[in-house]
C-alpha cells in the first residue's frame, strides 16, 4: 500500500464503507487474530491496528471487491511485521523444519490415513481446536482461511501473497498434519486406528 | 439404507491413481472444482474404495473444523475503541 494515493472517497463515503463493509467482519478478524497470537490483548491490538490501517488506506480499497479478504491481508501482514517478532511462538522455525521435512513443491496426495470418520466425529471442540492450534502458524493460517472462514484458493493466494499452487499444497500438508494430531487423540480415546 | 454408502463390495479396492484422485476430491470439497465435478465424484465414490474412504475422511475433517472450532467472543468494547481511534485520526 502506497502512502501516496488518490483521494477518491469523500468523508461520508469513507464512513459508509468503514461501517458497512469493514466493521461487519470484526468477529472473523478477532477470531483470526486470536488464533494467530493466542493472546486476548495481542489479538485486540492486532485487530485495532488493522482497522486503523484500513481506514488510513481506504482509498486503495476498491468498492465492490472483497472487503473481508482485503482486511485479512492487512491483518496477516501486520502480524508478520509486528507481532511475530515479539511473539513467544517459535512458529517460523517450526515451519522451516516442517518445510524441510516435506521438502518439495509436489505434494504426494496418495498418503492415506487410517484415521476413522467416526473417531473424528466424536471429537470434542476442544480437541479439534487444540489440534489446529498446535500446527505451525503458516499451516494453521491456511486451515483457518479455508475451513473456518470459507475463502477460495484465489482469495487465499491474495491474502498470503503466494501462488495458488502453493495454497493448494500447503493446505494439503496442513490437513495431513492435523490428521496426525487427530489420530494420536483418537488413539488416546481408545479408538482402534489400525486397518481391520 | 442408502445403497451407495454401504455396498463396498462393488468398489475396487485399489485406486488406479490415488495421487490424482485425492487431489481432485480435495479440490471438490474445497469448492474449487465446478465443471462436471458432481458426475466425476459420484463415479469415483461408487467405484473406488480408497477414493470413497478418503473423501469421507476429508469431508468430516472440514465439517468438524467448521462446526467445532468455536469462535472467540469479540471483547465488547473493541468496536467502540476502534471507532474512537478513527475519530482521533480523522
Ligand atoms: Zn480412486
Amino acid at each position: 500500500m502506497s502512502e501516496v494515493q488518490r483521494k477518491k472517497y469523500s468523508d461520508k463515503e469513507k464512513n459508509s464503507i468503514f461501517d458497512h463493509e469493514f466493521m461487519p467482519h470484526i468477529d472473523s478478524m478477532y477470531n483470526f487474530a486470536y488464533r494467530l497470537t493466542f493472546d486476548e490483548d495481542d489479538a485486540k491490538d492486532l485487530v485495532q491496528d488493522t482497522y486503523l490501517k484500513a481506514y488510513r488506506f481506504i482509498n486503495s480499497f476498491e468498492q465492490g471487491t472483497n472487503a473481508k479478504a482485503w482486511l485479512f491481508r492487512i491483518l496477516k501482514n501486520s502480524f508478520i511485521n509486528e507481532y511475530r517478532k515479539k511473539s513467544k511462538q517459535p512458529s517460523k522455525v517450526d515451519y522451516q523444519e516442517v518445510e524441510t521435512y516435506y521438502n518439495s513443491d509436489n505434494v504426494d496426495y496418495s498418503m492415506t490415513s487410517d484415521l476413522r470418520v467416526d473417531a473424528v466425529k466424536d471429537m470434542l471442540g476442544d480437541e479439534i481446536s487444540n489440534a489446529l492450534n498446535s500446527l505451525a502458524v503458516d499451516f494453521r493460517t491456511v486451515i483457518i482461511l479455508c475451513d473456518l472462514e470459507g475463502f477460495t484458493y484465489e482469495e487465499m493466494a491474495k491474502i498470503l501473497d503466494i501462488p495458488i499452487g502453493t495454497v493448494r499444497s500447503r493446505l494439503h500438508r496442513a490437513r495431513n498434519l492435523l490428521k496426525d494430531k487427530l489420530r494420536s487423540y483418537a488413539e488416546n480415546m481408545g479408538y482402534d486406528t489400525d486397518e481391520e | 439404507m442408502d445403497k451407495n454408502l454401504n455396498t463396498s463390495s462393488e468398489r475396487k479396492l485399489n485406486c488406479s491413481d490415488e495421487s490424482k484422485c485425492f487431489e481432485l476430491l480435495e479440490s471438490i470439497l474445497d469448492g474449487e472444482e465446478t465443471t462436471a465435478s458432481k458426475e466425476i465424484l459420484d463415479e469415483k465414490l461408487a467405484k473406488c474404495q480408497p477414493c470413497f474412504e478418503h473423501y469421507h475422511l476429508e469431508k468430516v475433517i472440514r465439517e468438524v473444523l467448521k462446526n467445532k472450532c468455536t469462535k472467540h467472543m469479540v471483547p465488547a468494547e473493541l468496536a467502540d475503541t476502534i471507532r474512537q481511534k478513527i475519530q482521533e485520526i480523522k
